[in-house]
């Protein structure tokens, strides 16, 4: 039997709704409105209408160019090695036994560190004179480096440093997801006679495709407003080479005081969240209104 | 008697209430430093002085400018007073009342210009305008570890090696001879500023000065780009040259990096900014505290040249107190005030502090800091100085990293800066 929606539900929603429409849906309408202007933020008064101006410079700007293919490089190569990890200490941590608890609880402490000090920790361990990684470095014969003041290894590291910090998130998602799975369906497929890898890519991965669905959309939307660490680490050099979309966004919106252009940006960014968000939610993730 | 004592209490504070020259509070935005945590202390004098309470606010200098962005505008302002450092005047001065419009002081006295150091008025200039207030003399000062330099051995070995005295270098030529000499006996002969910071611009324009070109120039109200290829080439690869002698890690190097070194002992010589000098004089954190001696930086082969960073006080046109703010900005500026604060960590932009004999005598670098404000220069003057400012660093980074040919950088600098000049309308 369907329930008739009276005036009386809308109230209850009522708070929430206007909590969403003025935290999410208001900033999200103003910054394609700022998107329209060239804007400065010491010369707001004299704000000129550009419609789609903006837009069009920003395909021109090779900075901008340069800085969205970092992001997305950072997403591609540390969302997969985030997920590869986590699924597969999620799979060896499957287990019963306090050990197991103990060392479960203490791989989730990266996720715990603020980005800013993770960033900052990062820092300290590639200082060419004292820092960990780099006196490793050393011995294994790379010599004595300002490590952060090479391009492509700074990249690197940042990418490093989030899998670091963030591949226990996803064997938590991955882990909750694992020791929920009925251990009937492993035991019948060791009874059918199949090996671990028959298990993993016919059974474990397909039931879990939802919650690494999930994991990898919570992820996506963290790795792309990705910035403390960065701007800690490396500041978005040497050069140009770590400077992540975000960090563009910033530099453009609160050091040159762009703010329209640093508002399309921000549009484009939320653009391509849309886009990947869509693919990875697709055919992975079941809504309630759609299942049977 | 309760009575009495309640009578007598109010009589007493309307009698304190209306006998101070003001009855308001004002709003103050600074940087957070030695010298505006100094300032902090000095407020409570202030306050019982002209009655103005104020609420002095201290953020990060990094994030001044976006405060400032989102805070103040032509028709509102949430604060009285802004600091701005002195390369962000130009985009900013159209939000500030010009200061020969300020108002005459009631309590504290309007200071005229002649009482600051050389060229600290220039900071809060634009258009031929002082669009505020100068509140210290913030310059490029050289500090040189005195202990090395008066060590009998390392002159005498300095001099049969180099043909003359060792001492605090004077010019460029001598900085990159000792700088040599002491990398040679385990001591870093320079520290460099490389971060991508704002420093790493000042550096570029530092040397760029030295041997006799500037990326920008002013002529005729417009802004046109003016580095000379082979002058900026040489002075890339001078730079080169000195970070053969720079500490390990020398292409990232900051603020924190070059303290660490020079504060152990590791470093000879180096620029440093005035705010950041008691880090080096205090005990507890360095192991060069009283070894330094201070000086104005070395004269490169085209001239002296020290540059500039003044904090400016600016009055916000939209602020509705600007006589009290007015008097919170001449009470910062004068003798009373800097001459209490100093020993609580306040650098002052007045001459007769910087070279108060008894000053100097605990502070020797008060009368390095005058001295460079006389070679002092600016960096560049124009609105767009942020977008600049990068372009010149990016550029700068490529050529001495090795990363690109100093001929090809200095190519590209100029192109970017056209560029940016066009963009904005010049």
């Amino acid at each position: 039997m369907k329930r008739k929606r009276t005036f009386k539900h809308w109230i209850f929603i009522l708070p929430a709704l206007i909590l969403v429409i003025s935290i999410l849906v208001y900033p999200i309408f103003y910054s394609i409105y700022m998107s329209a202007y060239d804007w400065n933020l010491f010369h707001s008064d004299a704000k000129k209408f550009l419609g789609f101006g903006n837009y069009l410079s920003l395909f021109k700007d090779r900075e901008f160019l340069h800085s969205l293919w970092l992001q997305l490089g950072f997403i591609v190569i540390a969302l997969p090695i985030e997920t590869i990890i986590g699924f597969f200490v999620a799979i060896l941590l499957n287990r019963d036994g306090k050990f197991y608890d103990v060392v479960r609880a203490l791989l989730l402490l990266p996720v715990f560190v603020l980005p800013v000090i993770s960033g900052l920790t990062w820092r300290m361990l590639l200082q060419p004179e004292y820092g960990m990684i780099s006196f490793i470095l050393e011995k294994l014969g790379f010599g004595v480096k300002a490590w952060l003041a090479e391009p492509n290894f700074a990249y690197s590291m940042v990418i490093i440093q989030d899998i670091w910090r963030m591949w226990p998130f996803m064997f938590m998602f991955i882990y909750a997801g694992l020791s929920g799975m009925p251990k009937e369906y492993i035991e019948a497929a060791q009874i059918d006679g199949a090996g671990l890898w028959k298990k993993i890519t016919k059974i474990v991965i397909p039931y879990l495709r939802p919650t690494i669905a999930t994991a990898l959309l919570l992820r996506l939307i963290d790795a792309l407003r990705i910035f403390s660490e960065v701007y800690v680490m490396t500041g978005g050099g040497p050069g140009n080479s770590t400077l992540l979309l975000s960090l563009y966004i910033n530099k453009q919106a609160f050091e040159f005081f762009n703010i329209g252009y640093a508002a399309a940006m921000g549009v484009i960014l939320l653009i391509v969240a849309l886009i990947i968000a869509f693919f990875i939610v697709r055919g992975n993730i079941q809504f309630e209104g759609e299942k049977g | 008697m309760r009575r009495v004592i309640s009578v007598l209490l109010l009589v007493f504070t309307v009698f304190v209430a209306f006998s101070a020259p003001y009855n308001t509070t004002i709003k103050v935005l600074a940087w957070d430093d030695a010298l505006t945590q100094a300032l902090k202390e000095g407020i409570p004098d202030f306050e019982k002085q002209t009655g103005i309470k104020v609420v002095l606010e201290l953020i990060p200098s990094g994030n001044l400018l976006q405060k400032i962005g989102v805070s103040v505008s032509m028709d509102k302002t949430d604060y009285d007073l802004v600091t701005v450092d002195e390369p962000f005047v130009p985009a900013l001065a159209h939000l500030f009342t010009p200061f020969n419009n300020w108002s005459a002081g009631k309590v504290y006295k309007k200071p005229n210009l002649s009482v600051f150091a050389p060229n600290a008025f220039e900071a809060a200039q634009w258009m031929g305008t002082f669009v505020g207030m100068p509140v210290n003399a913030n310059v490029y000062i050289w500090i040189t570890r005195k202990d090395l330099i008066s060590d009998p051995k390392n002159k005498q070995e300095f001099k049969s090696k180099y043909g003359y005295n060792l001492g605090v270098p004077k010019t460029f030529k001598e900085l990159r001879d000792m700088a040599e000499f002491f990398s040679t006996k385990g001591i870093y002969g320079f520290a460099p500023f490389t971060k991508q910071a704002e420093g790493t611009t000042a550096e570029a324009i530092f040397m760029f000065e030295g041997f006799g070109t500037r990326p920008l120039e002013i002529v005729n109200n417009r802004v046109v780009v003016a580095l000379d290829d082979k002058k900026a080439v040489e002075a890339i690869n001078f730079y080169k040259e000195l970070l053969k002698f720079s500490p390990v890690g020398a292409l990232d190097m900051g603020h924190s990096e070059r303290i660490a070194a020079f504060n152990q002992g590791k470093v000879f010589t180096m620029f440093q900014w005035p705010a950041l000098v008691p880090q080096h004089e205090d005990p507890n954190s360095s192991l060069v505290a009283g070894k330094i001696t201070y000086s104005a930086p070395p004269v490169g082969p085209a001239g002296a040249s020290a540059i500039r960073g003044c904090w400016v006080l600016g009055m916000p046109n939209a602020s509705k107190n600007k006589d009290a703010a007015a008097e919170f900005a001449y009470w910062w500026a004068s003798l009373e005030t800097g001459t209490k604060l100093v020993p609580k960590g306040f650098t002052p932009a007045r001459s007769d502090i910087l070279l108060n004999p008894t000053m100097n005598k605990d502070r020797p670098w008060f009368k390095a800091i005058f001295d460079s404000m006389k070679g002092s220069i600016a960096r560049p003057r124009f609105p767009q100085y942020a977008e600049a400012s990068q372009i010149i660093r990016d550029n700068w980074l490529a050529a001495i990293s090795g990363k690109v040919t100093p001929e090809s950088a200095v190519k590209k600098m100029k192109d970017d800066l056209n560029d940016l000049l066009k963009k904005s309308g010049y």
